[in-house]
């Protein structure tokens, strides 16, 4: 159970959220004039990577505003958050983070306990 | 063989009765079952999971894999740790998993098969004939395995307490208690948790430090205790279990209110506190290991630190005359402490050269005439039920020693469990042979013994050291101890056996039964990933997590697999580090309390009128009402929908979600999240709309009043209200903050009663006779607000039976009241009231979908025919681009159709599949090709016979046309037509009359 800090209401338990999935993406603004492929990326393609993510979060048990977050899914780190307003932060603020718990490779999910 | 008493002051003189097996036997109070079982001289306590073997007490705490005991008064708890569950005058214990009695085992029998029970037995035997796992093999192990038998009752035992804290300071022993000094009277808020009754750890359960301070132990751990006790800022927790270290520095901790006292059932026995703290201090020490050897399980043979801890906490010697077997430097507190008791140990077994044994133990050796083994190990031991022979090995010699107890000690593992929890990482030590913290992965220090630190001259330095991050005045601890201070170990794992028998065993794993062969059979089968193996294998999978035994089977496996130990690597460490029960977890959250239950304002009268209600989301609706005591469903849903027809029948609606929509831009808002195009319709009129998601499927639907551009207010299933709600400001947050819209739930500001029936205007006039019900004054699908009483009510026009119907939402104080009123007045008519059963089977007859019956996410409303319902010409709404995909728009979708059996006494059932077989084949080798299911199935009463609507292929196509529906049970398939899904007044007649 991580703590969130809500832009309006401050740090809160986890479970006071819920997460609404990958951040900046933006329903186009014409569905029509989309190809089916286009279209059917928006709807149902997410990415879902290893490390630095930009998400979307809900305070759902809260004030009921959603923000955006910056959270290391390796790490489980949440390194920024900012209201659905503000620019998105540049992935090089980032870059001096720590990349995983235990230093396993980029791909898969890497349950190390002993240090190499 | 025989234990005596020894002076303790953890141990009050009160003598207390407790009884095992029915037997009763004297203890003290403080005493845990295993030091009372120990002091009446009982060694069996239990027989293992997977053999059947007699088992006793191998250790002196949380890390216990043999003597779990089921607590009859206590509501017949099981699987209970002997050696830490503090008895009580009255206590009734049972052992586990025997039968008939713990003496005689009858499952023993599996012992003498177990050359066939290796590693894998149930994976490779039990896989056919079909049905045979479910009905013969899986009853049969069940009965034969597992430990003690479940509780009878689930009741509520538990509260949550929530901590912020500066510091948690786990484990409050030596480190422990000298970090919490330094935090004494400072800003720091601290949090000192110890799993015991009493502080002081590694202090009073041996004796291997002398003075600190120059005060003995004790006077140190009581000066220590009261500055601790005397600062405001330090909280102290003690039976407390730390089980749970979470990510964010987050832990969970398991408070036993009761620890030695009989359970009052007014109180909570357990408290589980809920822990956020800025940093951890771990200083839960170390686990003493074991060796494995033939027949290491015997009752009889202990670790040698608990068989110390015995004499030092509860006082109690458990034998005068034991041999001791170690490998390492620590034993020799022990045997100082029994030769100062007047026992001499049978002999000492050290598997270290005689050059790298401490001078001191020589010595004492000598001079006490103990014979002394060196070089030398314990070949294996031997005994009825209990340890009789110890046979010791020194080069080729072999010598047999008469003894009845054999105190092990293999090294001793820093208690990472709880480190690796939190994501640090380990590293191997050569020189303690074990894994140690290195990398902490939260804001973690890790003091004394658990961080590998196994001198205690050197603590004070490390303490000082590790915790100069926090402004403190350092500590001074000035240590003499009765032992080395240098820690020396051999490597040592397994000992060789004699002979090869099939039945020898040397155990890894004593909860699970594993034995080394196990491991050696799993690598030569290709599991030779350490995870892999363990699942294969079982090992350290017990509740004990083999705390005394995973990393020697870690050591083990990389000595076959030629590997490096750290190459090899641990399994993972997950929470709780000890079990604990589900009611600690649930807390209040029970029963009434797991989840609301929410009742609408006439929930008095349903219960008068013989309702039988049904769930819905958090709601109690009432599902029928039974007319008679003998009423069954059937019969009363029957009943109900054939009076609504005939006359007039009114539905307590008053849990359908209703959310308020208002603002500039309340228009354009609805036309995006609804398909209905609402710009052109007329103020003060409704309709039902739908509502997609950006897939194209239908997500809820509703009926949408439009009080005006600016003001709506739109109806949603009962269940679906929170989350079309939620969606909603989702929407209008994220993608359309430019539009002035606010939402407001209102379910609960309104009662609404659903009226309707062909006699529903007259009751509706004698009601409310200011009011013209006309058909031209009143027509369906629009609504009109009225006085009444000091309030305002809403009247609506509209129908979910297909018969004239109108909706009244009134505010809830004033519902019960209107209720009883109509009822008066619809008394001559025959007004019934009806539930939900008898409201979907009349919108079944009328062909009306259900969200979640009809539609399971896939269902689009092109699919239900209901093309009318979407706004085609409206440039964008949520899940219109998605309408026109290819897999959208394809012809051979499932559709909605209406099922009638050509054969009129043909019951056609719920979730049965449509086919084109009228008999399944007696033994399906092939695919029966599908067509699609039967989503509603009811008998109607105004058609006399079966009607059901299904989701058919293409099914739009196949009007009229002949098709089969299964039946439970049978072979034979129901011959049915496809028809309109409206069977009832498909002109819309009754709706508008």
């Amino acid at each position: 159970m991580i703590l969130i800090k809500c832009p309006y209401c401050g740090e809160r338990d986890q479970s006071e959220f819920e997460n609404g999935g990958e951040a900046h993406v933006i329903r186009p603004k014409n569905p029509e004039s989309l190809s089916d492929k286009d279209w059917g990326e928006y709807v149902f393609y997410r990415n879902n990577p290893k490390g630095i993510f930009y998400e979307r979060w809900v305070h759902s048990h809260g004030c009921k505003k959603w923000f955006n977050a910056v959270r290391n899914t390796s790490t489980d780190q949440i390194l920024k958050v900012y209201k659905v307003n503000e620019k998105r932060p540049d992935l090089s603020e980032f870059q001096n983070t720590l990349k995983s718990p235990s230093g396993e490779p980029s791909v898969g999910s890497g349950n190390f306990a002993v240090k190499k | 063989m025989s234990a005596i008493n020894n002076n303790c002051q953890y141990i009050s003189k009160k003598q207390v009765k407790i009884t095992f097996d029915g037997k009763t036997y004297q203890a003290y109070e403080g005493d845990t079952i295993a030091s009372a079982l120990l002091r009446n001289n009982i060694r069996l306590v239990g027989r293992s999971f997977k053999y059947h073997r007699p088992r006793g007490i191998y250790t002196c705490g949380i890390e216990e894999p043999n003597a779990l005991v089921q607590i009859i008064s206590e509501h017949n708890e099981p699987n209970t740790r002997a050696t830490i569950k503090r008895v009580y005058d009255g206590m009734e214990i049972a052992s586990q998993n025997r039968w008939p009695s713990l003496k005689y085992d009858f499952g023993a029998i599996n012992n003498i098969l177990s050359p066939i029970f290796s590693a894998g037995f149930y994976y490779k035997t039990f896989m056919g004939p079909k049905g045979f796992w479910k009905n013969l093999y899986e009853p049969l192990i069940r009965h034969s395995a597992g430990l003690g038998k479940p509780p009878k009752n689930f009741r509520s035992k538990s509260t949550h307490q929530y901590h912020n804290n500066d510091v948690v300071i786990i484990g409050a022993g030596l480190s422990g208690l000298a970090a919490a000094k330094k935090f004494i009277n400072t800003k720091y808020k601290v949090l000192l948790i110890e799993q015991d009754s009493y502080l002081g750890g590694v202090l009073k359960n041996s004796n291997k430090v002398k003075t600190i301070n120059g005060l003995t132990p004790q006077e140190w751990i009581s000066e220590t205790e009261e500055l601790i006790l005397n600062s405001k800022n330090i909280t102290v927790l003690k039976n407390t279990l730390v089980t749970t270290y979470n990510f964010t520095n987050h832990l969970i901790a398991l408070e036993d209110k009761f620890a030695g006292k009989k359970i009052d059932l007014n109180k909570s026995e357990l408290t589980l506190h809920k822990i956020r703290t800025s940093n951890t201090i771990i200083a839960n020490g170390h686990i003493e290991r074991f060796i494995s050897f033939r027949n290491n399980d015997l009752p009889g043979v202990m670790l040698a630190s608990s068989f110390e801890k015995y004499i030092h906490r509860y006082g109690v010697v458990p034998e005068k005359e034991p041999i001791i077997f170690t490998n390492n430097s620590s034993s020799l507190s022990l045997l100082k402490k029994l030769i100062s008791l007047g026992c001499k140990p049978k002999a000492y077994v050290d598997s270290r050269k005689k050059d790298n044994i401490e001078t001191e133990i020589k010595k004492i050796l000598r001079d006490s005439d103990i014979s002394f083994f060196t070089d030398a190990e314990i070949e294996g031991c031997d005994g009825n039920k209990k340890v009789e022979t110890i046979t010791i090995r020194q080069g080729k010699s072999f010598t047999k020693l008469k003894s009845s107890m054999l105190c092990v000690s293999g090294g001793y593992n820093p208690d990472i469990h709880l480190f690796t929890q939190s994501k640090g990482l380990v590293k191997w030590d050569k020189n303690i042979l074990s894994f140690k913290p290195d990398t902490p992965f939260q804001k973690t220090i890790t003091l004394g013994s658990t961080s590998g630190n196994y001198s205690f001259k050197k603590l004070c330095d490390e303490i000082n050291e590790k915790l100069s991050i926090f402004k403190t005045k350092k500590v001074s601890l000035d240590i003499n101890l009765n032992v080395p201070n240098k820690f020396s170990i051999k490597e040592l794992w397994e000992t060789k056996k004699k002979n090869n028998s099939n039945w020898a065993k040397s155990f890894i794993d004593l909860h699970n039964d594993v034995t080394t062969k196990d491991l050696k059979q799993a690598i030569t089968e290709g599991f030779d990933r350490i995870e892999h193996l363990k699942r294969y294998t079982t090992n350290s999978m017990g509740t004990d997590q083999g705390k005394i035994s995973s990393i020697n089977s870690l050591a083990i496996v990389s000595k076959m697999l030629k590997k490096e130990i750290s190459e090899v690597g641990t399994t993972t460490y997950r929470p709780p580090y000890a079990p604990l029960s589900f009611a600690a977890i649930a807390g209040r959250s029970t029963y009434e309390f797991y989840d609301p239950e929410r009742k609408t304002s006439i929930h008095s009268w349903h219960l008068k009128n013989n309702a039988v209600f049904e769930d819905v989301g958090q709601w109690k609706r009432p599902w029928y009402f039974k007319a008679s005591e003998n009423e069954t469903m059937h019969q009363a849903v029957q009943r109900e929908s054939k009076m609504l027809r005939e006359n007039a029948g009114i539905l307590d609606g008053s849990t359908l979600g209703k959310i308020e929509i208002k603002g500039r831009d309340a228009l354009e808002f609805m036309n995006l999240m609804y398909t209905n195009a609402f710009t052109k319709m007329k103020p003060m009129t409704s309709r039902y709309a739908m509502m997609l998601g950006e897939d194209g499927m239908i997500k809820d639907d509703g009926i949408i009043c439009k009080i005006s551009d600016q003001h709506f207010i739109a109806t949603t299933t009962s269940s679906g209200a929170p989350k079309v709600l939620a969606d909603m400001e989702e929407y209008l947050q994220t993608e359309w903050p430019h539009l002035q819209v606010y939402l407001n739930s209102i379910t609960e500001q309104f009662s609404t009663f659903n009226i309707s029936g062909p006699k529903t205007r007259e009751i509706m006039m004698k009601v409310f006779p200011d009011i013209d019900f006309s058909n031209d004054a009143f027509p369906f699908m629009t609504f009109k607000n009225f006085d009444y009483k000091e309030t305002k009510i809403r009247i609506m026009r509209a129908s979910f039976t297909g018969e004239l119907g109108y909706e009244i939402y009134i505010p809830p104080k004033i519902g019960l009241e209107l209720w009883e009123e109509i009822f008066s007045c619809g008394k001559e008519y025959n007004l019934i009231p009806y539930g939900t059963e008898t409201m979907h089977l009349l919108r079944a007859e009328k062909g009306y979908i259900v969200i979640g019956q009809e539609t399971d996410g896939t269902v689009t409303p092109i699919d239900l025919n209901y093309n009318w319902m979407i706004g085609k010409n409206k440039k964008d709404f949520i899940g219109k681009r998605s309408l026109s995909r290819p897999d959208t728009s394809r012809e051979d979708r499932k559709q909605l159709v209406g099922i009638s059996p050509i054969n009129k006494k043909d019951i056609i059932e719920e979730g049965q599949h449509i086919v084109e077989l009228n008999e399944l084949p007696k033994k399906i080798t092939n695919p029966i090709k599908y067509l699609g299911h039967v989503s509603s199935g009811y008998h109607s009463p105004n058609l006399n016979h079966s009607i059901g609507l299904a989701m058919i292929r293409g099914g739009k196509n196949l009007l009229g046309q002949k098709f089969f529906v299964t039946a439970t049970g049978k072979t034979k398939n129901i011959p049915v037509e496809i028809v309109n899904p409206v069977f009832i007044d498909p002109e819309n007649k009754r709706l508008t009359s």
